[in-house]
């Protein structure tokens, strides 16, 4: 059932972090650029689509995501066009989460009152 | 007062946080965003006919797009107050701090304050992603 393995990735990778969170003085932001690269590292490995076949979306909603995007775009450039592949790739599969983030950060804060 | 006496006060005031409950909290918080999120590929699936690495990047652009207007509106610290890390480690989380950090400097203007301000914490995680997916996509190249 893909339901319950993403339920049960999700929620590892998710208390794993809570783990680092409690234990270190580490901010979110930090929390989340090492869990970034975990994830490409993880994809480096080759372990990160065996996850994503036995999860799905499970692998695919925590950060570590973002990781595997950008070492799969960088490393399938690499694979069809060398190291100029490697330089047109690296960014093409996390564009959109990645333009998405940034164009609704600029809205969001144009558009809102910091409450303080 | 000495440095000591002063963290035996602080030690005594401030509130002792459960691990054991954040770390079950945290796992329910995002085992529950983990399944919506598959349930919403499914429906782009099935509905949309998308190809499996389409859903995959709409599913990252849902979860950024609420954890933005979850930050605009205020309720994002809020809810992440019980949720933990359930919902700082997916992607909303990344959104949050991106969002967060710009606005919290837009009152200097849209150049000075969120120019230069956007990338402040999210700056490290495009950095350190970056640079390591570089070097493990070459190094893998190489290799193969």
């Amino acid at each position: 059932m893909i339901y319950i393995n993403a339920f049960i990735l999700c929620g590892l990778i998710c208390a794993l972090g809570q783990l680092l969170l409690d234990n270190t003085n580490l901010t979110p932001g930090h929390l989340n650029a090492i869990l970034v690269v975990i994830g490409a590292f993880l994809s480096f490995l080759g372990l990160y689509e065996v996850m994503l076949d036995w999860a799905g979306a499970g692998a695919s909603v925590p950060i570590t995501n973002f990781g595997h995007l950008l070492f799969k775009g960088a490393y399938e450039g690499f694979l069809s066009d060398g190291f100029t592949g490697l330089l047109k790739g690296i960014l093409s599969t996390s564009s959109g989460g990645l333009s998405v983030a940034i164009i609704m950060a600029f809205l969001v804060a144009i558009f809102s009152k910091p409450k303080h | 007062m000495k440095l000591k006496e002063y963290e035996k006060l602080v030690d005594k005031h401030s509130k002792k946080e459960n691990k054991l409950l954040n770390f079950f909290i945290s796992f329910l918080f995002g085992g529950i965003i983990g399944v919506l999120g598959e349930l919403f590929v499914v429906f782009l699936e099935k509905k949309f006919y998308l190809p499996l690495s389409e859903a995959y990047m709409y599913l990252m652009i849902f979860l950024v797009v609420f954890g933005s207007i979850l930050t605009g509106t205020g309720y994002f610290d809020k809810v992440v107050s019980f949720a933990k890390a359930g919902l700082i480690v997916p992607t909303t989380g990344f959104a949050h701090t991106m969002t967060s950090c710009a606005m919290d400097h837009a009152e200097e203007g849209p150049v000075k304050g969120i120019g230069s301000n956007i990338f402040k914490m999210t700056g490290c995680v495009i950095l350190y992603g970056l640079v390591s997916a570089f070097f493990l996509a070459l190094l893998k190249g190489v290799i193969k």
